[in-house]
């Protein structure tokens, strides 16, 4: 039984990439790796870059490890022994230390396995020098990585590295290189360092093979040997003309980046004011505590994404008492402790949960406070900005004044480049996200029974309540999906920003800005101006260079339009006479 | 008071009750506690000047401590100045100032950002950005390095973020600036990224409060890690870490005249006491769990005890008198080490590197043993730069 117990877990270890290295070739590299982990300063520096001749994916996982604090040490008398913990848990969070020297579980003199929790344990220490020089050692095992990303970056790096014997290095790679955009760094790096070459022939060669290459990083190299008064004169003549071949391409990255950031910080705006499109825009409520809703959806992604990690308490003691009783509220949902990626999907599930819980707030605020203001607009201004700023207090009261931490899933870090642009993925995520809650709520307005009564009694509400429509329930689940959306925008407003109680705030000008724009009352206007107005505030950061002029521009632009057209991109034309 | 003054408030209380536990203030054989009044100039600058004013007039205090940000101060300097009031001013601060009624335990421009921009010369790096939120702090640090790193053979092509000049040519704005509450640096990132493809770059960031968390979140976005293109941030301190993603920001450097992290028996057992008196807390308002250490927070500590040390020695609360005895300097041990008042109204004090670590707590990097406060760089840097050429 035990026996069996414990193939399990090495095969479990193996999945997980730590264990996979043969027998053999293993225990030199295991020797040398934990030997280099307890050595010191220079002598430390030396083993590490020693490492990089094994091309092991062992050397690779546990310099990470190291690199991030994961690698500890266990002090056994007078004998450090550096350990890693075992990704499986037991019930109190402790885990089994593999021995780095041997692959082994750690015994106490009994061979008993012994347990840790990573906070028992003091972490192998590094400091940034070491850093350097375990990083240089990854991006030489980089070489042979079998990413092409990872690849191209310890490409490039050997480029800048000014080091002429590195060419030798990268040739051989580029004889085994097949992935055809590796192969383009490798020459691109290639080129950097023959830069610094001393016979102005391959200097030449290497400036026109940059231009060819349209390389962004070399920029700096060649600028440099334009300006070099040493250098021959063909050598500067062609460095200036690979100037501006990539001076060229860099505006063209600029132009094609600045269309991007623009639709994504667009479709940011469009998430965040759909909700009040249709509680403003539709429903003519003038929803001050819209900017809240928007913070309760960000709560919520930040309690769900705890109840996946180690759980959610909160309590609140009111400053005053009930006939000699204090006063008081709390609330504790156990965690899960998820891990991996398990935890990782946890913004899968705050999605939905975001859009009910805001839904149900705006459910309450709907029944309790706007039905009786519906024909007075300016009352429910300041009512709606009362909510807003109790919701607020509630917010301090139960997470704090200060702002709480929701860190981001791995799948939405990170980035890809098209052509040098790059791409963000959770901006790739926004753009999608945007572009599927503009189409479910097309869907829903036009598409289902629901959709019809909304807009029936949005359109007149009087006629509608004669035709047989409760009106006031369509009320209630307009207002609460108007609230759901802004919760949704909070939940993605967590992924890329701060959440805290003023969270709203910072919001809520910009979202009736973009309403107003285009048009209150039209969905498609919202879309039109949130787009517009994303697009030309990134294009005047470019132009103008500082966001503060950028914004600046926007907001006069704005006005001016509005004096062209007061009524928005796309105004309803009716007959009301109101 | 937003979250970082009321980390002051705190420390302060906690200092006072620590003095008047051992006895109080002692002038001969009188000894006198010391007995707080605590007002609140909400983020309003008018305020500010207006409590100043009922401190002096009013409650007749003996000193005051405190002030966040250099407009606050600029604000109630003319009241202290009318009144001859004392203050003591504990957070880093741009320099260019000097008032006979006020003492900076601050970190100085040449306490906080040229340590860590000659600690990242030393790292090899030749291209620095510089980004700041816009006001008066970042722009005049800014403008101080961008002559520091020409000084430092830095070219003015390899300083990052955009210069702004007057009609004669002279440099007068050095950098990127960004609205208080920003929240979209992805024209910003996209630029560093550039700015960083030719190796060896840095950011200094000089972004106050939560605008660093959308920024650090697209740094991490855009793949920029510490080890290609570190940020040193001279607004985070451990308290800020508190609400920061601290995951994204790992290996990013800090550089302050204290660290929660230092190890010395002085430091541990000040960290205990606090702990201690932040457990039996009563006064309203202080919060007790996950609370922080940090260098603003040290310097008042420091601050309350040079005053002391200086009343004492004078044997009066008599502000010019004290202010004399400040200015032919006092010392004390704090926390973070030996510190100095010196005769401009500045510290002596250890500067340290630090790097951040997963927990909000910074590993120290490097020590600057007792450097000295200096308020004026700018001449100086022109004066250099002129004879340079």
């Amino acid at each position: 039984m035990k026996q069996s117990t414990k193939i399990y877990f090495t095969l479990l270890c193996g999945l997980l990439g730590m264990l996979t290295v043969s027998v053999a070739e293993d225990s030199a590299v295991r020797e040398n790796l934990s030997r280099s982990i307890l050595s010191e300063g220079a002598e430390q520096r030396q083993q590490v870059a020693a490492l990089a001749d094994t091309g092991s994916k062992l050397v690779h996982d546990v310099l990470v490890a190291w690199t991030r604090d994961n690698v500890f040490l266990v002090t056994t008398g007078a004998v450090k022994i550096p350990v890693l913990l075992e990704d499986l848990t037991d019930p109190n969070g402790k885990a089994r230390a593999i021995v780095i020297a041997d692959g082994k579980f750690l015994l106490d003199e009994n061979k008993k396995e012994l347990r840790f929790g990573p906070t028992e344990l003091t972490a192998a220490e590094t400091d940034s020098a070491l850093r350097g020089v375990i990083q240089q050692t990854l991006d030489s095992l980089a070489l042979a990585d079998p990413n092409p990303d990872s690849r191209r970056n310890a490409i490039l790096k050997l480029g800048n590295s000014h080091k002429l014997k590195n060419i030798a290095v990268l040739q051989t790679r580029l004889a085994k290189e097949t992935d055809a955009s590796v192969r383009r760094s490798i020459n691109e790096a290639i080129a950097m360092l023959q830069l610094g070459d001393r016979d102005p022939k391959i200097q030449s060669a290497a400036a026109h093979q940059l231009a060819a290459l349209k390389s962004i990083g070399s920029l700096d190299m060649v600028t440099a040997l334009a300006n070099n008064k040493s250098a021959a004169p063909e050598v500067v003549q062609a460095a200036n003309q690979a100037i501006v071949k990539i001076d060229g391409h860099i505006g063209v990255v600029n132009f094609f980046g600045t269309i991007f950031r623009g639709l994504s910080l667009g479709s940011i705006l469009l998430v965040v004011a759909l909700g009040l499109a249709i509680t403003f825009g539709l429903m003519g409520i003038i929803n001050m505590a819209h900017g809240e809703m928007i913070a309760v959806g960000a709560y919520t992604t930040y309690v769900v994404q705890n109840i996946f990690g180690a759980g959610f308490a909160f309590s609140v003691n009111l400053p005053f008492t009930f006939f000699g009783h204090p006063l008081g509220f709390g609330l504790h949902l156990p965690g899960m402790n998820a891990t991996g990626a398990f935890y990782e999907s946890y913004f899968l599930f705050a999605l939905p949960l975001s859009f009910m819980m805001a839904a149900l707030v705006g459910l309450v605020l709907e029944r309790t406070v706007i039905r009786f203001l519906y024909r007075r607009p300016l009352e429910s201004l300041l009512a709606t900005w009362g909510v807003s700023l109790v919701m607020q207090q509630l917010f301090r009261m139960v997470f704090g004044a200060n702002n709480v931490q929701v860190s981001s899933p791995n799948w939405l870090q990170g980035h890809f480049t098209i052509n040098d642009v790059l791409l963000g993925y959770n901006r790739v995520f926004v753009i999608a996200f945007a572009v599927l809650i503009v189409i479910g709520t097309w869907l829903l307005l036009t598409k289902t029974p629901l959709g019809l009564l909304i807009r029936a009694v949005m359109q007149n509400r009087d006629m509608a309540a004669c035709m047989g429509v409760r009106t006031a329930r369509v009320n209630m689940m307009t207002f609460a999906f108007g609230s759901g959306l802004a919760g949704l925008a909070g939940a993605f407003l967590s992924q890329i920003g701060n959440v805290g109680p003023s969270l709203g705030q910072s919001y809520i000008v910009d979202s009736f800005m973009t309403v107003v724009v285009g048009g209150v009352g039209s969905i498609v206007g919202t879309v039109y101006a949130s787009a517009g107005i994303g697009t030309s505030d990134q294009i005047l950061q470019q132009v103008t260079g500082s966001p503060v002029t950028g914004k600046i521009v926007v907001l006069v632009c704005i006005i001016l339009f509005l004096q062209w057209k007061p009524g928005g991109l796309f105004s309803i034309r009716s007959r009301n006479l109101d | 008071m937003a979250i970082s003054e009321t980390s002051l408030r705190d420390v302060l209380l906690f200092t006072f009750d620590e003095i008047n536990a051992a006895g109080g203030v002692k002038l001969g054989d009188q000894s006198y506690k010391i007995e707080p009044v605590v007002v609140d100039g909400a983020s309003n600058w008018p305020l500010f000047a207006e409590k100043a004013k009922q401190l002096l007039e009013q409650d007749k205090v003996a000193v005051t401590f405190g002030c966040w940000t250099s407009v606050s101060r600029k604000s109630v300097l003319p009241v202290f100045e009318k009144d001859n009031g004392m203050l003591f001013y504990p957070v880093q601060y741009e320099g260019e100032e000097l008032s006979k009624n006020i003492f900076y335990t601050a970190e100085a421009v040449n306490q906080q950002a040229t340590p860590a921009v000659d600690y990242l010369l030393k790292q090899g790096k030749k291209k620095f950005y510089l980004l700041g939120t816009d006001y008066v702090y970042p722009q005049t640090t800014c403008l101080i390095l961008y002559k520091y790193l020409l000084l430092h053979g830095i070219p003015a092509e390899n300083i990052g973020g955009g210069f702004r000049k007057d009609d004669s040519g002279k440099v007068i704005s050095a950098g990127k600036y960004v609205p208080f509450s920003h929240t979209d640096f992805q024209q910003i990132v996209a630029d560093i990224k550039q700015f960083a493809a030719s190796g060896d770059a840095c950011v200094i960031n000089l972004i106050n409060g939560d605008s660093n968390v959308p920024f650090f979140k697209e740094i991490a976005a855009a793949g920029l890690t510490a080890a290609d293109c570190p940020v040193v941030s001279f607004s985070l301190a451990e308290d800020e870490l508190r609400a920061l993603p601290t995951k994204d920001l790992v290996g990013e450097l800090g550089c302050w005249t204290y660290f929660m992290s230092i190890n010395t028996p002085a430091n541990t057992s000040f960290l205990k006491n606090w702990d201690a008196w932040l457990a039996t807390q009563t006064h309203p308002g202080v919060v007790k769990e996950k609370r922080a250490m940090d260098s603003p927070m040290v310097l008042s500590y420091n601050g309350v005890y040079l005053w002391k040390a200086a009343v004492e020695k004078a044997g009066t609360f008599d502000v010019d008198k004290v202010r004399d005895v400040l200015e032919a300097g006092v010392s004390f041990a704090g926390p973070g080490g030996s510190t100095t008042m010196q005769k401009n109204h500045h510290t002596t004090k250890d500067v340290f590197i630090g790097e951040t670590k997963a927990n909000g707590q910074f590993k120290i990097l490097e020590t600057f043993p007792q450097v000295v406060g200096e308020p004026f760089l700018l001449k100086g840097l022109d004066a250099k730069l002129a004879a340079a050429k």
